[in-house]
């Protein structure tokens, strides 16, 4: 956890807990910090609450789903105490979202010019023709030749990897401070993978632009993290920087993931078979360590407890041993 | 995709087909002798017999067909014997009363359905989603011709805004005319709009789980746009399918209206055919009904393709 | 939060369509031991009372001095036989023919199902008054002109339903142990058809009603002396321009059990979707 209290904190979390209607807890007493032009990786399992983490941030929370905190600020814009329509305003001006590819984010009944620039012609005051300029520069960009023709089609004309390179396209038109990606390269190919990521760390080093990260692989959050959460069953397991965490893994599951990335190719939705058992239950709240079922270490003090850890203010974990 | 539309004319065709095929099954079992009926009771047989041969009723049941069916092509429905005109005369002397009163009304209600439909959508479990769907609830269940008639009373006598019955032909000026179609339009599509606004809200509910909308929210887009330009577009296609299916209830929907405010069009035509049992007027309107509604459907069915890009853009690339 | 408001709203469906339903089937019931007046009695000296101006009738009398509120009971038998026996006829004849179609498929399915799309093409009650100059105004018209009304519907529900559940893997499975064609039916079909006939046949009460009204109200239903809300609202016409309140018991009376039977069809939909999911 990082603990140097700084008001110029890009993102500053305290404590964020999700629940479903039912009372269901989806994610708890998550801390996020971030700091201005970092680039920070969230990694874990399908359905360990990483996207959520991401969505309250984007207030894009599903129906019936709840978030409190003790703390929500974003660039110093106060989710608590500020009005709906201004947290939208200020998401679209200063936060680029690329979704996951696996859903339908661009409408299919409108041509990609005229879902690409409508933001950017809102926040950015310009006239349309300035708006679809920068459009095809950003959609070259990301490796597209016939920019023309992409902007004058309608999404369902195009590959997966045409859609998710206009989602990362459209995330950057507004010159944002911050880009939300999640699993912005899962429908890529490895060569445009490789391309999209480029321009990101371009992004990050001429406009300061901080990026949030989420993935379930880690070989692509090594290659390009600085810093590096590891989340579980809507908790944090461990956070470090990029080479401590690599270098002097703590927790029981970083340890497993990190054996795992040879392979590399984590498929989405699939439990990581490498380490044995199923993400817990999440309907019935979990006494302990929620990792236990699954951990070669397991003693039985992790059955009713846990215990929070801190080696040095750059490096937290969440388990009783010393591994 | 021109392999769909063609598809879709034969299949129009044969309904029709099928619904001549029925009304002139229907009214050749009805009860009682043709040629009696038109030349009354004190008629001779032998003059009997002379209609009954000019007629055709003398023959086999499927020649009568083909000729009626002839007819049809040729765009001759017969003779009526209680008017002693021309059926498709008849018809096209009292089409426009009828027509505009079913486009007044689908035109009202598709509008109040739409804006309707997605407030209770946005508003999803609110007292405003309860209220606009009881309301409708409501609305579907009242007979119109009660409507009607409570409408005459408050709106005709007591307000004195709109006349109480008759029909004002559009030369007569645009004003009087929309006043004289505004209250029979308006109670006909109160019965329309309950199952209108339904499908409305059920599809901008489908339509505004879809990940665009979150796009379009994370955009910062006022949300006027997001709901206008994201939400309804594809919210729209089931509505206009549904429209189009109520457009042939609301033509039917007429006979009734027009009964109540003593509007001269087809509706009325159609329960004078009916009480005075003249088989050839009722015949020939039957057909020229169910062929408009017909028509309409199928063009609604063409049109809704080419709303559809995904579809329309399949069929330019064939 | 959101889905236990839902569940109370699914359920007001159910309790107040039940209720309605039910006050119009009493109503009807009543009618046949108990009303107030003889509902065909005429009273001249007595005519035009408005409901609040004797003691005597509680809704008032109308131009013949017969008791709005014995007429209204009365009137329920129609609504109630002749829509209650139509929609079974209705619901019989197409489920039958949908059956039929569904399970024999080839020629005879084509031409059934041609017949009933050439039904259902007939607008709003056209149909049902070309049924009417062939049987005669009155109770039987009615019941035939709604009764093919209500056809096309069940047809389209059972053989969709059939066809769907060729699909089924319990039907394949039992298939392929030989089952024979009637065990078939009544082990493996009527499960997954029953419900969905019982929420059509509930939603086409409601139509049936509007059909029936519309019909009297047009003078082609129920014939006088006889009451009937359609033609008591058709009569009410001439008078109620001086007389309004002529026009209130009935109107309220067909709103009424048509919401009721709309909404217990609703309601039942919506019980059987829970039960299936």
């Amino acid at each position: 956890m990082n603990l140097k209290e700084n008001d110029e904190k890009l993102i500053d979390i305290r404590n964020l807990t999700i629940t479903t209607s039912s009372g269901q807890i989806l994610i708890k007493d998550i801390t996020l910090d971030m700091e201005k032009g970092e680039i920070l990786g969230v990694v874990g399992e399908s359905s360990s609450g990483k996207s959520l983490t991401a969505k309250s941030i984007l207030n894009l929370l599903p129906e019936g789903l709840h978030w409190e905190a003790e703390k929500f600020q974003v660039m110093g814009l106060d989710y608590l105490k500020e009005d709906p329509d201004k947290i939208r305003s200020f998401i679209g001006e200063k936060i680029g979202y690329i979704p996951q590819n696996t859903g339908n984010y661009l409408h299919p009944m409108i041509k990609i010019k005229d879902q690409i620039a409508d933001g950017y012609v809102l926040y950015a005051k310009e006239s349309m023709e300035e708006a679809l300029a920068r459009a095809a520069k950003l959609v070259s960009a990301v490796g597209i030749r016939d920019t023309d023709r992409l902007l004058n089609s309608y999404p369902w004309q195009l590959s997966g990897g045409m859609r998710q390179r206009v989602n990362i396209a459209m995330a950057l038109m507004n010159k944002p401070r911050m880009i939300i990606a999640d699993e912005p390269t899962a429908a890529l190919d490895s060569t445009v993978q490789r391309q999209v990521i480029d321009l990101f760390k371009i992004v990050n080093q001429n406009h300061n632009t901080s990026v949030l990260m989420i993935s379930h692989d880690f070989g692509l959050i090594k290659y390009y993290c600085e810093r590096i959460l590891v989340v579980y069953a809507g908790q944090i397991m461990e956070e470090a920087d990029r080479d401590e965490l690599f270098n002097n893994p703590k927790h029981p599951y970083t340890k497993a993931l990190i054996k795992v990335i040879p392979s590399l190719n984590i498929k989405k939705d699939e439990r990581l078979q490498e380490i044995k058992g199923n993400v817990p239950d999440m309907r019935v709240p979990v006494k302990g360590c929620v990792f236990k079922d699954r951990c070669p270490y397991r003693k039985e003090i992790c059955d009713t407890e846990v215990e929070d850890k801190l080696i040095n203010e750059n490096h937290y974990y969440k388990c009783h041993f010393d591994l | 995709m021109l392999n769909y539309i063609f598809k879709r004319i034969i299949h129009a065709a044969e309904v029709l087909f099928v619904v001549s095929l029925i009304t002139f099954a229907v009214l050749l079992w009805i009860p009682g002798d043709v040629a009696q009926l038109i030349l009354g009771s004190d008629a001779t047989p032998e003059k009997l017999e002379a209609l009954r041969i000019s007629l055709g009723l003398d023959r086999a049941w499927y020649l009568q067909y083909w000729d009626w069916l002839k007819g049809l092509f040729r765009l001759d429905l017969g003779q009526s014997y209680l008017f002693g005109q021309n059926v498709t005369t008849l018809i096209a002397q009292r089409l426009p009363v009828t027509l505009s009163i079913a486009v007044f009304s689908m035109l009202i209600a598709s509008v109040t359905a739409i804006l309707l439909g997605s407030l209770a959508a946005i508003k999803k479990n609110t007292k405003t989603d309860y209220f606009v769907t009881g309301l409708m609830q409501l609305g579907s269940s009242v007979p119109s011709f009660w409507i009607g008639m409570l409408c005459i009373v408050f709106f005709g006598l007591k307000l004195k805004i709109f006349p109480i019955t008759g029909y004002v032909p559009i030369e007569k000026g645009f004003i009087p005319y929309l006043n004289s179609i505004f209250l029979p339009s308006f109670v006909l599509a109160i019965g329309e709009i309950g199952m209108l606004l339904r499908t409305v809200r059920t599809s901008m509910l489908d339509s505004l789980r879809q990940d665009y909308m979150d796009m379009a929210k994370v955009k910062g887009l006022p949300k006027v746009t997001v709901y206008l330009k994201y939400a309804l577009r594809s919210a729209m296609i089931a509505p206009i399918n549904v429209m189009g299916i109520q457009f042939a209830k609301l033509v039917g929907g007429t006979v009734v209206i027009e009964s109540v405010f003593s509007l001269p069009g087809l509706g009325r035509l159609i329960l004078v055919a009916v009480e005075q049992r003249d088989i050839m007027l009722l015949q020939g309107l039957v057909i020229f009904i169910t062929f408009l509604v017909i028509l309409i459907s199928l063009i609604v069915d063409i049109a809704v393709m080419f709303l559809n890009p995904r579809i329309r853009v399949q069929m330019e690339g064939e | 939060m959101g889905k236990n408001k839902m569940k109370v709203n699914k359920k007001y469906h159910l309790l107040v369509g039940g209720i309605l339903s039910f006050l119009v089937l009493s109503l009807c019931l009543v009618s046949f031991f108990y009303t107030p007046y003889p509902p065909n009695e005429m009273n001249l000296s007595d005519k035009f009372i408005s409901p609040g101006d004797s003691g005597k009738y509680l809704l008032g009398t109308d131009h013949f001095g017969r008791d709005i509120l014995s007429r209204i009971m009365y009137g329920s038998q129609s609504i109630v036989i002749v829509c209650l026996l139509a929609v079974a006829i209705g619901a019989l004849v197409g489920s039958v023919l949908g059956g039929v179609s569904g399970i024999f498929k080839g020629r005879i399915s084509s031409l059934i199902m041609r017949g009933i799309d050439g039904l259902m093409a007939f607008p709003g009650i056209l149909l049902a008054m070309m049924m009417v100059v062939v049987v005669g105004k009155g109770k039987e018209g009615a019941i035939v002109a709604i009764s093919i009304f209500m056809v096309p519907s069940f047809a389209r529900l059972v053989y969709s339903l059939i066809l769907d559940s060729e699909s089924n893997l319990f039907i394949k499975a039992a298939k392929s142990y030989g089952i024979t064609r009637r065990r078939l039916l009544v082990k493996h079909y009527l499960p997954i058809i029953l419900p969905r006939l019982i929420t059509l046949f509930t939603a086409c009460l409601g139509a049936a009603i509007m059909i029936e009204t519309s019909l009297s109200f047009l003078g082609l239903g129920v014939q006088p002396p006889n009451a009937s809300w359609g033609m008591m609202l058709n009569e009410a016409r001439q008078n109620f321009l001086q007389y309004p309140y002529l026009a209130i018991p009935s109107g309220i009376a067909i709103s009424l059990s048509v919401l009721g039977f709309n909404l217990l069809g609703d309601g039942l939909n919506e019980l059987f979707t829970k039960r299936r999911s």
